[in-house]
């Protein structure tokens, strides 16, 4: 017998509730527990299946609103292809992007690094609050 | 899954929404015999123009289509409407 059910038993013995109210009060309890099992775990936090993008631009010429929902599997399934580039493509784009004043490497850029990057974007909120524009990325 | 309607649409200012649904099965179905040759073309390509691994090109195209479905692009502005849904 739970701590609940022995309140509402005491009650009824002081003479507090009926016999009736007793009854419909320990059912009450009963349902509630049945809901809500002793030692359930909470429920797990459901994970972002999409990244969206809003933008609303309420520019007095030209209004406009972009709203765009991505899959995050479309991204790790983008991000996986980026392992069939062949190095020889890469070391020319590292020559192009260094003559352009960025000095990335490429080749020191794996898929399993970037996937971990996708897998860390379902806390990211990025909110851009502008005057006449408002952007927000955020996954859902 | 892959994709099994894509909903594209335009909507001129002022105008009706002009939308076009494609029944991505029915028409790879149709299109199944030029598909075949596209796919071999494309995995013969990527081995000898672009140095890729024909496999993984193709794992890779079967994963980007098996995640498109959810994907939506809206925009709108002043002069016309523009809507891309897979589902």
């Amino acid at each position: 017998m739970n701590e609940q059910a022995r309140q509402i038993l005491a009650m009824l013995a002081e003479g507090k509730i009926t016999a009736d109210e007793a009854e419909r009060l320990i059912d009450a309890v009963d349902r509630q527990e049945l809901a809500s099992p002793a030692g359930a775990e909470p429920r797990a936090k459901r994970r972002p299946k999409y990244l969206r993008v809003v933008l609303e631009d309420n520019s007095e010429e030209a209004p406009s609103h972009i709203n765009v929902r991505v899959p995050l599997q479309l991204l790790r399934a983008g991000v996986r292809l980026t392992s069939l580039i062949p190095p020889r493509a890469l070391t020319q784009l590292n020559a192009k992007l260094d003559e352009s004043g960025v000095p990335v490497d490429l080749t020191q850029l794996r898929p399993q690094d970037i996937e971990e990057l996708v897998d860390q974007l379902d806390d990211v909120t990025v909110d851009v609050d502008d005057p006449t524009s408002k952007i927000r990325v955020f996954c859902e | 899954m892959i994709p099994l309607l894509v909903t594209a649409g335009y909507r001129p200012a002022g105008r009706r929404w002009r939308r076009l649904y494609i029944p991505v099965p029915l028409v790879v179905l149709v299109l199944s015999p030029l598909l075949l040759l596209a796919v071999i073309g494309g995995l013969i390509a990527c081995r000898i123009i672009f140095d890729l691994r024909p496999i993984g090109a193709l794992r890779g195209a079967g994963q980007l289509l098996w995640a498109l479905p959810g994907t939506r692009v809206e925009i709108a502005d002043g002069q016309m409407d523009l809507l891309l849904r897979v589902r």
